[in-house]
């Protein structure tokens, strides 16, 4: 039962680092590799404006995801509108923008294990015998709620169905007065917003520490390896299948071995079937 | 409407549309007819802006030198540097050759993602009308743009274009792989759209004689050059052309 509550917890967890990257990814092509120092940028940014300006904490969250949000369509207009369509300039540039992040607010001094955020609610309930704290619960109400948002984004408004089209076909949809960079830039603010997303309804579980970055973004990755590059059905059923591996593997092998998996599974995909496990348009493409 | 003067394009030192001059006038039907290669779908990039994006990308990875001369006026205004999306939304759509449906929406996906640029009674009357237009297409609604046939693709590629709200619209081989009959279909519609929304067609082909009694004016390309132009009639009765575009 506990393994089963605490899988999909973990489960959606990965889905909500995942995200943010899939999206990215779907839309514009590009690997967002600073995907990780957004969430770990997000996490540091509510931590402030909380302690330091002492704004109340859900505002200090919404002002932090749209300080992410706007970073990403920074990089976007200023870094990648230039390079796109060059993978390794994309791969090159987006890392070292993340480390540059990551690196920048550990040589500012944040660093250690001081750094929390307050759950959103405190305590914890039984269910089935299974204690579970609130913000896990909150875990896996919100992420599923993004998911439904996002869902609907795409297929109701105009700049959703706008970003499906891009994401598909680039220049067809440029035929169709959809304007890519711009397309590009939304795409990355809202991936690095959902980035930033995840990192507060994450953050309070533990503490905000810099390496999370680059585990995050390892996780994302591997999710996104599994799943299919840029296939979103793919994500969310490699999360759980993941997320589920690292669970059982925490239960009945040894706690540290977590990550180890994430790599497992990006190294398995890779050599077995490299274009992933869920990733449709490959398949389409093949019948047609 | 549109008027493209001394159009160059060169591809490395290979030249793809050489000195082509072409005009279209306000509710022509305008064709554009040549062999593989002779730099049909390169003159509709150039029109729709395309190829301004083609040069961008390829400058970016270092890949092929993409050289373009062009000067086209559109409804009075210089449009030669404009960008695709800059020119879609002033009405010149593209309709690209091989359909490139979105594979993976659904047919009405595929005609809401058309409809980007319109408002949304637009969207909804033109949705409307594609649909009277195609009835299969209505039938089809809910089946994945990658699984329609070539014939159902093609109108739903028609059926997207017109969603943009076109006033210039441009079909890059529309007939390309379908049978006969459902080719005579497609050359019904198009002049069903021209009747019905005052829309000016350039349309390009390989084969001229399903589609020359449906154009007012036509263009024949011969490896990049406008090597004859006249109208529809006209060139359909000169001897040169018969033999070499007619089949006969």
């Amino acid at each position: 039962m506990e393994i089963l509550f605490y899988g999909i917890i973990n489960s959606i967890s990965l889905a909500l680092m995942a995200l943010g990257f899939t999206l990215v990814y779907g839309i514009s092509r590009v690997p967002n590799f600073a995907h990780g120092a957004l969430y770990v940028f997000a996490g540091f940014l509510t931590w402030i404006i909380l302690n330091k300006l002492g704004l109340p904490y859900p505002l200090a969250i919404l002002l932090a995801l749209i300080c992410s949000a706007l970073l990403g369509a920074v990089i976007s207009m200023g870094v990648l509108v230039r390079i796109r369509g060059m993978e390794m300039s994309e791969v090159i540039a987006t890392y070292a923008l993340g480390v540059a992040i990551l690196e920048g607010f550990r040589w500012a001094g944040f660093k250690g294990m001081t750094y929390t955020l307050p759950p959103f609610f405190k305590g914890s309930v039984q269910i089935l015998g299974v204690p579970i704290d609130y913000q896990r619960i909150m875990v896996v109400v919100l992420g599923v709620a993004v998911l439904a948002a996002l869902w609907l984004f795409t297929r109701l408004t105009r700049m959703g169905l706008a970003l499906r089209g891009i994401a598909q076909d680039e220049r067809a949809a440029m035929m169709l007065g959809i304007d890519s960079d711009f397309a590009a830039t939304i795409a990355m603010g809202i991936g690095c917003a959902l980035a930033g997303l995840a990192a507060v309804i994450l953050l309070p579980l533990g503490n905000i520490v810099i390496e999370a970055g680059y585990n995050v973004l390892i996780f994302a990755i591997a999710v996104c390896v599994v799943g299919g590059l840029g296939s979103w059905g793919g994500a969310v059923i490699a999360s759980f299948v993941i997320g589920f591996a690292q669970i059982l593997t925490v239960a009945y092998i040894r706690p540290q071995f977590q990550m180890v998996v994430a790599l497992l599974a990006i190294l398995v995909t890779l050599i077995i079937r490299p274009s992933g496990f869920f990733g449709r348009q490959k398949e389409l493409e093949e019948r047609v | 409407m549109i008027e493209a003067r001394d159009l160059m394009v060169f591809y490395e030192n290979m030249i793809a549309v050489n000195n082509v001059t072409l005009h279209c006038d306000d509710g022509q039907i305008v064709g554009v007819f040549g062999a593989n290669s002779a730099g049909k779908s390169t003159l509709m990039y150039v029109l729709s802006g395309i190829i301004l994006d083609i040069q961008r990308k390829e400058r970016m990875r270092g890949g092929e030198r993409v050289t373009v001369f062009s000067k086209i006026t559109y409804a009075g205004k210089d449009i030669s540097l404009m960008k695709p999306h800059e020119r879609a939304r002033e009405g010149i759509i593209l309709c690209p050759e091989r359909r490139r449906i979105f594979p993976e929406s659904s047919v009405l996906e595929n005609l809401k993602i058309g409809a980007y640029l319109a408002s949304k009674e637009q969207a909804k009357e033109t949705l409307d009308y594609v649909f009277s237009l195609f009835p299969t297409l209505d039938r089809l609604k809910d089946r994945q743009g990658g699984f329609l046939s070539g014939g159902e693709q093609q109108m739903l590629a028609i059926g997207r274009s017109l969603m943009a709200q076109p006033k210039l619209l441009l079909l890059d081989e529309p007939l390309l792989g379908l049978a006969p009959s459902i080719q005579k279909d497609v050359i019904r519609v198009i002049k069903e759209i021209r009747r019905d929304r005052r829309i000016s067609i350039i349309v390009t082909e390989q084969y001229a004689r399903p589609v020359i009694p449906i154009v007012d004016y036509a263009y024949i390309l011969e490896n990049g050059s406008a090597v004859m132009e006249g109208k529809g009639k006209e060139l359909m009765n000169n001897p040169d052309v018969k033999a070499a575009y007619f089949g006969v």
